[in-house]
């Protein structure tokens, strides 16, 4: 079966792991088992069967994800290459979780059973942690993400699997078409748990406190993963459980597309007021779930087919955000690759220096902004149509904050890529552009994003083909009445541009920027600061981020109080050499400070009597002490024996 | 259908500068000038678009920016009804026809940022700022629109809007963020001239400054041609060629017409500062939420 060929070149980049070079080998064999994932899913129909005892199922969705996997695992992997000699670690450790994390969410795509489900994505949230931590700068961001997970996404989803287990008998019962046959009260449990873990690994309020500071420590070829690809498998989660395998509820349906709406909200408004780049597009990987969520939600909630309108434009959405928030990511990565600097305010006058970067970052950031004919516009706007025409205060309002986020989006993008590659910079003159594999993978994403919003039926079909919309893709894409025609529409501005830039060509001569003459300032000092952007904005919305801390305090709280308690609870295995200056509040405390283990407590008195013994007897061999100490157990026992 | 495209684009592309200068005639009247001649905005930017300009970056996209906005704005501006004809018929929708005004803004701001100057900067986040408070307002009027006319296609909210008081007030809020979008006085705060030397513009000149000042009377006369085809059109229900000219002809005049109270209300205001404009907008969102609400209870 060719679906064995990712996972063989997986596990060979996993070997890859015991190379002299693992990060190029295992990245390379990475990025041949995702082109070769994008390979099949032009080749494969929707099928069922097993792979290596493993039972699949492939359907139009499994392989809209596996599009969306393999796109983002060849660039993230290829970018890798270059990218990881900068963050040097155990090579082999690399190797073997970053295939495994592909890996992982690969199989969750394909498999058929729910036991599965939850083991492969036990094993997407390990390697995801030991990706994030790399670096081991700051560990509590990743072990906050790990506690999280475990509270969030692994309990309800061992509950959900207890639940069902209890009802079908047997663990290979545990299929998704078998899910259909459960009592409705234990359908109502398997609808709240699924959801609360979609729910928070995809980051949706109140669960998104993890993303930022997650997404930040982590190197950017594994944010760029984890936006593009792995928020994308919570959101197949929650189409494979409430769309394909329950029967879809509509009050569930309507409940995601008020999250999703809230998530948007919170998510973007937040996001405008950051000023470090990759906080910044870690808080609108939450806006933009926020949009996938609502699409998908009114897909649950409605029947007609401005439902499935809704269900395509979620999906289609999700698609979208993976390509330009993973080309957003790598560009990211790229100018703190060249410059050491992730924060907007210091940077600056990179255009000139880092042409190609700038370009995707620029093209990457039209498209999130959802500015036609990008692939951005055409998701969101079907979002839009299918909450504005649905008839329904609530679903329409969500429209209504999602046009209004779009703005928000596009004043935090315009702040994102002016204040890296807008004006001049003397401080970083000599900056030069990064290696080509890290450029090319920018330019693929970005230039998908263009290509698609400009051909949308090349997904289209694809993403159509499971959903049935009422949708159609020729020279427009039409739904009912609605229709827009991204290809002329691009056509005519380049041609009307170009046409006036030919017939008015621009001439003039060079100078430098007018400063009305104050001289003293330092041209590098004469703009606005990333910062500065939209102050007098964000302190008149200043309600909405009280209320918004609010919400992120209840979820952080939760999580704090887990992290303490595992603190706590530690404490006792793991001693800490006490000195009167050590203080313990955090789990990277634990690992600071020196530390004594559990079994070095209890064995370490017999380990020392034994070299005393040693010592004292004079014996050559270690051996012959272990005999002597196994007799010394032997009449313990007897003794011991004999004492009841 | 040819000969009303070929008006439409003798419109849009004439038009726009000329309203301008029966702006500044208005204007010097209430002043007690005489002012200039009503083709003067006309004069100005054959002028401009003759002289060299100043190129103050090394930014190649610094000299790209101003077609992109002129083409945006043509588009945008030919997305809408002239009489009976669209001339272009690639999305008659509410959304797309925003998006692309909302492109001219784009292009600005980019323009703005690329420069290293302070008061570029300054402009074109205000720029961005006036966009952020005007577009929740705009949402909601997409918001009542469609649910009142059943869709977000101008040509079927023109054919089905049936009068409610949740209309007449979504009509005065779209005409109030038309304003604020075309950034008349009181809202011209990211150019403002005065106090920024121009915003976005203030490192542009000659040829460029140009296409920039051409791009933005396009996209100020879209905005009111749109306002004016939502009022004039669902009254005149186009069936034959003569109710077709009837109709573009009571737009043109309704926009000659309304120009004149938009010059007037310029000339007696003074600029309102960024936080005081967000906060009246942020304001009017919350006011215009309880519209939104009646909208669905059929009022």
């Amino acid at each position: 079966m060719e679906l064995a060929l990712p996972l063989v070149l997986f596990i060979l980049g996993m070997l890859g792991g015991l190379s002299k070079k693992a990060f190029k080998v295992s990245s390379a064999f990475a990025a041949l088992a995702s082109l070769s994932i994008v390979a099949l899913v032009f080749n494969l129909k929707p099928v069922e069967g097993k792979l290596l005892g493993l039972p699949v199922y492939i359907d139009g969705f499994s392989l809209i994800f596996m599009l969306i996997l393999g796109i983002l695992g060849f660039s993230a992997s290829l970018y890798s290459i270059p990218y990881m000699e900068r963050h040097p670690g155990k090579e082999w450790v690399y190797a073997v979780a970053y295939n495994a994390f592909l890996l992982s969410m690969f199989l969750i795509l394909i498999t058929s059973n729910l036991v599965w489900f939850v083991f492969f994505w036990e094993l997407m949230t390990l390697s995801s942690f030991i990706l994030i931590t790399w670096d081991e700068k700051d560990f509590d961001p990743g072990i906050k993400y790990y506690i999280a997970m475990h509270i969030l996404t692994t309990f309800p989803l061992f509950i959900s699997l207890g639940v069902s287990y209890s009802f079908l008998g047997s663990l290979d019962a545990m299929t998704y078409p078998n899910l259909k046959s459960l009592p409705s009260s234990a359908t109502l449990l398997l609808y709240a748990s699924f959801l609360i873990a979609f729910m928070a690994k995809s980051g949706i309020v109140p669960f998104h406190f993890w993303v930022p500071s997650t997404y930040k420590v982590a190197p950017s070829n594994i944010s760029s993963l984890l936006a593009g690809a792995m928020e994308k498998i919570a959101v197949f989660g929650l189409i494979r459980i409430m769309y394909t395998a329950l029967p879809t509820p509509k009050s569930i349906g309507y409940l995601v597309a008020l999250l999703g709406a809230v998530t948007l909200t919170v998510g973007t408004l937040y996001a405008l007021r950051e000023s470090d780049a990759k906080k910044l597009l870690a808080y609108h990987s939450i806006g933009q779930m926020g949009y996938i969520w609502l699409g998908i939600g009114i897909g649950l909630s409605l029947d007609s087919p401005l439902g499935a309108l809704g269900m395509f434009a979620g999906i289609f959405h999700a698609l979208n955000h993976s390509l330009f928030k993973g080309s957003l990511f790598l560009s990211a990565g790229s100018v703190e690759y060249a410059t050491g600097e992730t924060n907007l305010d210091n940077l600056g006058g990179l255009a000139e220096r880092m042409k190609w970067t700038g370009l995707a970052t620029l093209l990457a950031s039209l498209a999130i902004s959802g500015v036609p004919p990008f692939n951005g516009f055409l998701s969101k706007w079907l979002i839009y149509t299918a909450g504005y025409n649905s008839g329904d205060m609530v679903l329409s309002f969500g429209a209504v904050l999602a046009v209004f986020i779009s703005a928000v989006t596009l004043a935090s993008f315009i702040k994102f890529y002016t204040s890296q590659f807008g004006g001049e910079s003397e401080r970083y003159r000599d900056v030069s552009e990064v290696p080509l594999s890290m450029v090319v993978p920018q330019l693929i994403l970005s230039s998908l994003c263009l290509i698609i919003g400009i051909f949308p039926a090349l997904v289209v079909p694809l993403i159509n083909e499971p959903i049935g919309a009422p949708i159609s893709t020729s020279l427009y894409l039409n739904f009912d009445s609605t229709a827009f025609s991204p290809l002329i529409f691009g056509l005519l501005i380049v041609t009307l541009a170009f046409g006036t830039y030919i017939g008015l060509e621009p001439r003039g001569e060079e100078a430098e920027p007018w400063d009305c003459g104050a001289s003293f300032i330092e041209r590098d000092e004469y703009r606005v600061r990333a910062h500065h952007y939209y102050l007098k904005y964000e302190e008149k919305v200043g309600n909405f981020y009280a209320f918004g801390d609010w919400a992120y305090s209840v979820g952080a709280s939760l999580v704090n109080a887990i992290v303490r308690f595992y603190v706590w609870i530690a404490k006792y295995f793991v001693k800490i050499v006490d000195t009167p200056y050590t203080k313990v509040r955090g789990v990277s405390d634990l690992r600071k400070h020196k530390v004594m283990y559990i079994d070095e407590e209890l064995f370490l008195p017999f380990i020392r009597f034994l070299m005393v013994a040693r010592n004292v007897l004079k014996c050559p061999s270690f051996d012959t002490l272990m005999t002597i100490s196994l007799v010394l157990l032997l009449i313990l026992l007897i003794f011991a024996g004999w004492g009841i | 259908m040819i000969a009303f495209t070929i008006l439409a684009l003798g419109i849009v592309l004439f038009l726009p500068p000329y309203l301008d200068g029966i702006a500044r005639k208005v204007k010097a009247r209430i002043q007690h000038r005489r002012g200039p001649p009503l083709m003067q905005t006309w004069y100005d930017l054959v002028k401009l678009l003759s002289i060299p300009s100043v190129i103050p970056t090394r930014n190649w996209l610094f000299k790209l920016y101003p077609y992109l906005a002129f083409a945006s704005a043509i588009v945008a501006a030919l997305l809408l009804p002239y009489g009976g004809v669209i001339p272009l018929k690639l999305g008659y929708n509410l959304i797309v026809f925003f998006y692309a005004i909302l492109m001219v803004s784009v292009f600005l701001m980019l323009a703005g940022f690329s420069v290293q100057n302070a008061f570029s900067h300054l402009g074109s986040a205000r720029e961005m700022m006036l966009i952020l408070t005007v577009e929740p307002l705009l949402a909601i009027v997409y918001g009542i629109l469609a649910y009142n006319a059943g869709s977000l296609d101008i040509g079927e909210i023109i054919s089905n809007l049936h009068l409610t008081p949740s209309l007449i007030v979504a009509y005065a809020i779209l005409a109030y963020s038309m304003y604020v979008e075309s950034g008349f006085v009181p809202f011209d705060v990211a150019e403002a001239e005065t106090e920024v030397i121009g915003g976005p513009l203030a490192e542009y000149s000659g040829r460029l400054l140009g296409i920039f000042y051409y791009a933005i009377h396009i996209k100020r006369f879209a905005l009111l041609w749109f306002f004016v085809s939502l009022v004039v059109l669902p009254l005149v229900p186009i069936t034959t060629q003569a109710k077709a000219l009837l109709a573009l002809l009571l737009q043109l005049l309704l926009t000659l017409a309304l120009y004149p109270v938009i010059a007037s209300l310029e000339a007696t205001n003074a600029r309102l500062r960024i936080d005081q404009v967000a906060k009246v907008n942020v304001r009017l969102f919350f006011a215009s939420i309880i519209v939104f609400a009646m909208s669905f209870l059929g009022w």
